[in-house]
């Protein structure tokens, strides 16, 4: 008797979540009220035990950082010295610039973000996907499609926001795809994040034009047309560019900018992307 | 009733642990999978029926927790604690081998799983890579992890199960 009752909760258990996943897969957004609340409850929970965590672990990070931290102080004098001159010279430069883009009358606001601060509290363990999640929600003002930076770099963009936390899915995801360029040549491209290759701390670049020409080293930032990401965030540096087998199009390897392995407090840069689709492209076409 | 709460609290320790401490331990390069070993333990320890409510809840959490089509979680975990509740004819205290010997199968199905609906559906068809550098070193650790957790989850289940037996006789 209990068998068969089981067997029937089994097969209701199974259709219900068949129809969930299809349901949700066409129309995201379904179940959020049930993810804010559970929000509510878990976030503070997961926020205490990651600090709690990170206290201890950065406890015995700290002695041995003082050991290398004599070290990296002779280095980063010198270092100093240099930059002092170098930053004399951009801020040359800079003046320099800022006469010459209000002579062109270029868009001054380009890369000026306004960006909130945040804290991953919990990522995926499993090492399937590279999602996060963020201790700011929509009540700092978050939203659905907001790109994250740390470090510089361009990190990944927020999939799902609740109350109090947002989820954020990393551009090493597999499932990820950026559209970027490159700042020397201009030349389009497509940031593709690859399991296989994560290890190795890489991405790939693919649809490159095989008229392009991009060259180890080169600056990738994220391209004017993404319909996404904010155009000008720095992303990485190409590297092993080749030309495809069918030699219609080349593609390589992207270093990233930021620093996956630990990243504790990442930029969410507020305000998503507008695309201006109405008159831009719409009126273009 | 109290049964029921404490165990959930234990689920929601065990996401919280698999989520917020794992990522943090840098030298970890895959970390233990502790809402399945959960899972598959509860199953086979009270079986089918208790263990798919149990694979129910544990789903949910992590359905809650990512934001890919809600259910994909919660089907496979369902599964697992019945699957495994069928097993609970053999169950017999203090033999830790066949818990082993699950943990590894429920393991392999659980990824495959993964790899097939979030994968293979995408074209990306190396197994093999996948098997070598996700599948393996998770299954490792979780065999290890389970080799701990289990009978720490069996004994804390024969006290809870006792706790309630002998409120009962005091009431009688």
């Amino acid at each position: 008797m209990e068998t068969k009752r089981s067997k029937y909760l089994l097969i209701g258990l199974t259709v219900i979540c068949i129809l969930l996943i299809g349901i949700t897969s066409f129309k995201d957004g379904i179940m959020e009220p049930l993810r804010t609340g559970v929000g509510y409850f878990l976030v503070p929970l997961q926020t205490g035990v990651n600090s709690v965590g990170r206290g201890v672990y950065t406890e015995l990070k700290d002695y041995s950082k003082l050991k290398n931290a004599l070290e990296e102080n002779e280095r980063l004098k010198d270092e100093v010295a240099r930059l002092t001159e170098e930053n004399n010279r951009l801020q040359q430069e800079q003046f320099e610039l800022a006469r010459l883009r209000e002579l062109y009358e270029l868009d001054q606001e380009y890369m000026q973000y306004e960006t909130i601060g945040a804290r991953v509290i919990a990522k995926d363990s499993g090492d399937w996907f590279q999602v996060f999640r963020v201790n700011k929600g929509s009540a700092d003002g978050v939203e659905v499609d907001d790109n994250v930076i740390a470090g510089g770099g361009l990190v990944g963009i927020v999939t799902d926001v609740g109350a109090n936390y947002a989820t954020v899915r990393s551009i090493i995801d597999d499932s990820s795809r950026v559209s970027a360029m490159t700042i020397q040549s201009g030349d389009r491209c497509i940031i593709a994040g690859d399991l296989t290759l994560f290890e190795e701390g890489r991405l790939r670049i693919t649809d490159i034009a095989k008229t392009g020409e991009i060259k180890d080293g080169d600056r990738i930032v994220t391209s004017n047309i993404s319909s996404k990401f904010l155009p000008g965030i720095l992303v990485g540096y190409a590297a092993d560019v080749t030309m495809d087998p069918k030699r219609l199009t080349q593609s390589g390897y992207l270093i990233p900018v930021a620093d996956f392995d630990n990243l504790q407090e990442v930029l969410i840069i507020r305000g998503t992307k507008y695309t201006g689709e109405e008159e831009g492209e719409g009126a273009g076409a | 009733m109290k049964r029921i709460l404490i165990n959930l609290l234990l689920m929601v320790l065990a996401f919280t642990i698999q989520t917020c401490v794992f990522p943090m331990i840098p030298f970890l390069s895959a970390s233990p999978n502790l809402l399945l070993i959960l899972t598959f333990s509860f199953g086979f320890i009270h079986g089918s029926q208790a263990g798919m409510f149990y694979g129910l809840f544990a789903g949910l959490l992590l359905d809650l927790f990512y934001s890919g089509p809600f259910g994909f979680y919660m089907l496979i975990f369902i599964y697992m604690g019945y699957m495994n509740g069928i097993c609970t004819q053999y169950y017999y205290e203090d033999y830790i081998t066949l818990p082993l010997i699950l943990c590894v199968l429920n393991e392999l199905a659980y990824n495959l799983y993964m790899y097939v609906f979030r994968f293979l559906i995408r074209g990306k068809l190396d197994l093999f890579y996948y098997f070598r550098n996700i599948m393996v070193p998770e299954i490792i650790f979780s065999v290890v992890t389970t080799l701990f957790i289990y009978r720490l989850f069996l004994f804390a289940s024969r006290w809870l199960e006792e706790l309630e037996k002998r409120r009962d006789t005091t009431i009688v």
